[in-house]
């Protein structure tokens, strides 16, 4: 950024320079050729005063007077035969041009000189026939124009340093404040939702950003903490009411007129209450989950030890359905995260996968570090696994491969597991076991 | 019992009456267990269990909780909690952790070993023997006997060694718990007698020698 403003004031202050050099050499120029039209109008008037003789006087005169031998003149008659000046006699020629610097007595010239003292004439002929020349040494052109180079290439270094300077600091200040607005706001996706944004009341368009995130923070802080209200407040709402069914329904069951069969009917009913609410509990988990409030009371969690109590718990479960139960668990693997949801989220795939797989599969837990220390638990099975355009829906809320039957659980497991997942960071990866799926869950590298 | 719900208070006083618990409704003294609801109109149920544990009293804690639990569950336990349950529950789950909690006389956390007939559990090995036979117990297998060990006698509910033994937190979709009680029942109770580990119907599990 600061490189860029840099380039773009030098770019304008190098077209300026060029101009402004153009426009000083062009008008010391000009004014060397006035002051040698005038000068030569100044020396004619003298011949028509006082005839040739009163010319070369002048012209004498005028050459006597400077010290440095910056002026020149030269006299020619009609024949081209010098009569006076300090030039030697050249072809005619009326008007402005340069002639190259005449060699001074027993001097050679080295080039850089003969070029930068050119000599500026003018040549005018006269009404006698002869011809007249001035002319001034161009060096002070050169000088001027040496002198303008110099004051601008000093003048462009120290502008480019500021400018370079300048805009580094405006940009550091700029990404700084840019900055700290990204990392509030990934403190805030990580959980803390009462952090905001730090404005300065400098009311740029910078802090008013900032202001408006901080608005657009706080009404979602108010929605989130409303909708938590409504969850907690339907959740007790909800539960007293299905509290006192249930408590009414084993109430009724112990009473002594109670028939074996009014039993059986009680029991399912109880059974049938039991399992809305553990849909509900389900449904407020997931919400809960997925607001990642969690997230702020993260501690170290011994993965491995968790892995390995869920394959002793699920082990003999597999083995009783007929399938096979194996295992390859790393030890010593620690993650970030919350104990009882990641032991949730893993146990769920394993029951997921004993539940839709019949006898005879084999169904594989594994946790495995690979040589660049990621993490990844997986659970395949040798099932028959999900079709791939499913995949995508699998985790929804209440998704069900199969409509027609009606399997025990609410289809909020996966639904859970993607949460949990989400929470962690965890990446979800999916792939055909060919027979069977696997569903792989991807940790975070460790910060 | 700290509980603001009339009806629920009526019908918990019953049910602890009926299996012979004596039950004060919020008043003052020392007790055995405290139950209190998590959501009182007046009280923070939360810090009341403070006040109580800040005032040196040991009494175990029960929670009543009627949200979803998860966040509850933690803070009540670190506020000085022994256990929770959620609303709605059963009855009987609530005898049981009562009655885990209301240990009498109560289990010296120092113990080495356990005994229940002529079944011996070495805490400091983790080992059992029965008859002086090794059962060859794995690590999960040893620590569920040694949590019905703990309660012998006392039912314990498919949610308390869900919660206790495998930190389950969750509802299963699986017999997770029958299954390994039954393999457990293999190593601890065939070819032995006599049997120890029943089931409750309806309730849960027991260790106990049979009268």
């Amino acid at each position: 950024m600061a490189a860029l403003y840099a380039l773009l004031f030098a770019v304008s202050a190098t077209l300026l320079f060029g101009i402004i050099y153009w426009i000083a050499s062009q008008a010391l120029l000009k004014q060397i050729q006035d002051a040698l039209v005038r000068e030569a109008a100044s020396l004619a008037d003298d011949q028509q005063a006082g005839g040739r003789e009163e010319l070369i006087r002048s012209i004498k005169e005028r050459l006597a007077a400077t010290d440095l031998p910056a002026s020149y003149a030269l006299l020619m008659d009609a024949s081209g035969r010098k009569l006076a000046g300090n030039l030697d006699s050249m072809a005619r020629v009326e008007g402005f041009s340069t002639v190259p610097f005449p060699a001074r007595e027993g001097q050679g010239n080295d080039r850089e000189e003969e070029a930068e003292h050119a000599v500026i004439v003018f040549g005018r002929n006269l009404p006698d026939g002869s011809y007249l020349l001035v002319g001034e040494d161009g060096y002070r052109i050169e000088e001027a124009k040496e002198a303008i180079l110099r004051a601008f290439g000093w003048g462009m270094a120290t502008t480019l340093l500021l400018a370079a300077g300048g805009g580094m600091l405006l940009s550091t200040g700029f990404l700084r404040r840019i900055d700290a607005i990204n990392r509030t706001t990934r403190a805030i996706v990580a959980g803390n939702l009462s952090d905001r944004v730090p404005s300065r009341a400098t009311n740029d368009e910078l802090d008013q950003l900032a202001v408006n995130l901080n608005t657009m923070l706080d009404r979602i802080q108010l929605l989130m903490e409303s909708l938590r209200q409504v969850s907690g407040d339907i959740a007790h709402d909800l539960r007293m009411p299905l509290q006192r069914l249930r408590q009414r329904l084993e109430g009724a069951k112990t009473k002594a007129y109670a028939s074996p069969e009014c039993d059986d009917v009680l029991e399912l009913a109880i059974n049938d209450t039991d399992n809305i609410l553990s849909i509900f509990s389900a449904i407020l988990s997931i919400a809960q989950v997925e607001s990642g409030t969690r997230r702020a009371a993260f501690v170290a969690v011994d993965l491995s030890e968790v892995i390995t109590t869920i394959a002793d718990a699920y082990a003999p479960v597999a083995e009783d359905r007929g399938q096979t139960f194996t295992t390859e668990i790393v030890a010593g693997v620690n993650v970030r995260g919350d104990r009882a949801l990641l032991t949730q989220m893993v146990a769920n795939l394993v029951e997921n996968a004993i539940r839709h797989c019949p006898a005879g599969v084999r169904i594989h837990l594994a946790l495995e570090k690979s040589r660049i220390g990621a993490v990844e638990v997986s659970v395949s099975d040798t099932g028959p696994g999900i079709p791939r355009q499913e995949w995508q829906n699998v985790f929804k809320r209440f998704y069900r491969m199969d409509r027609s039957r009606s399997t025990s659980g609410s289809g909020l497991g996966l639904a859970l597991v993607k949460a949990v997942a989400d929470l962690h960071d965890v990446f979800i990866e999916l792939s055909d076991e060919m027979p069977g799926l696997r569903i792989g869950l991807r940790f975070p590298p460790h910060p | 019992m700290v509980e603001d719900d009339l009806e629920t208070a009526a019908y918990v006083s019953k049910g602890l009456k009926e299996h012979g618990h004596v039950v004060d409704h919020a008043a003052g003294g020392l007790y055995d267990v405290m139950i209190v609801d998590w959501m009182l109109p007046e009280v923070d149920g939360l810090a009341l269990v403070k006040t109580v544990r800040g005032a040196g009293i040991k009494t175990p804690i029960l929670f009543l909780t009627t949200r979803s639990g998860i966040d509850d569950r933690v803070e009540g336990l670190e506020a000085g909690g022994d256990d929770y349950l959620v609303k709605p529950f059963a009855l009987l789950e609530l005898l049981a952790r009562v009655n885990a909690l209301s240990r009498r006389p109560p289990l010296a956390e120092e113990a080495t070993r356990l005994q229940v007939a002529n079944l011996e559990i070495d805490l400091l090995a983790r080992t059992a023997s029965r008859d002086g036979r090794d059962l060859e117990l794995k690590p999960m297998e040893f620590k569920l006997l040694e949590y019905l060990a703990r309660n012998a006698g006392r039912v314990v509910t498919r949610s308390m060694l869900l919660e206790k033994v495998w930190e389950f937190h969750f509802d299963p979709q699986t017999n997770v718990v029958e299954t390994n009680i039954s393999r457990l029942r293999s190593k601890v109770d065939r070819g032995f007698t006599p049997e120890l580990i029943h089931t409750v119907r309806g309730a849960g599990y027991s260790l106990r020698a049979p009268k």
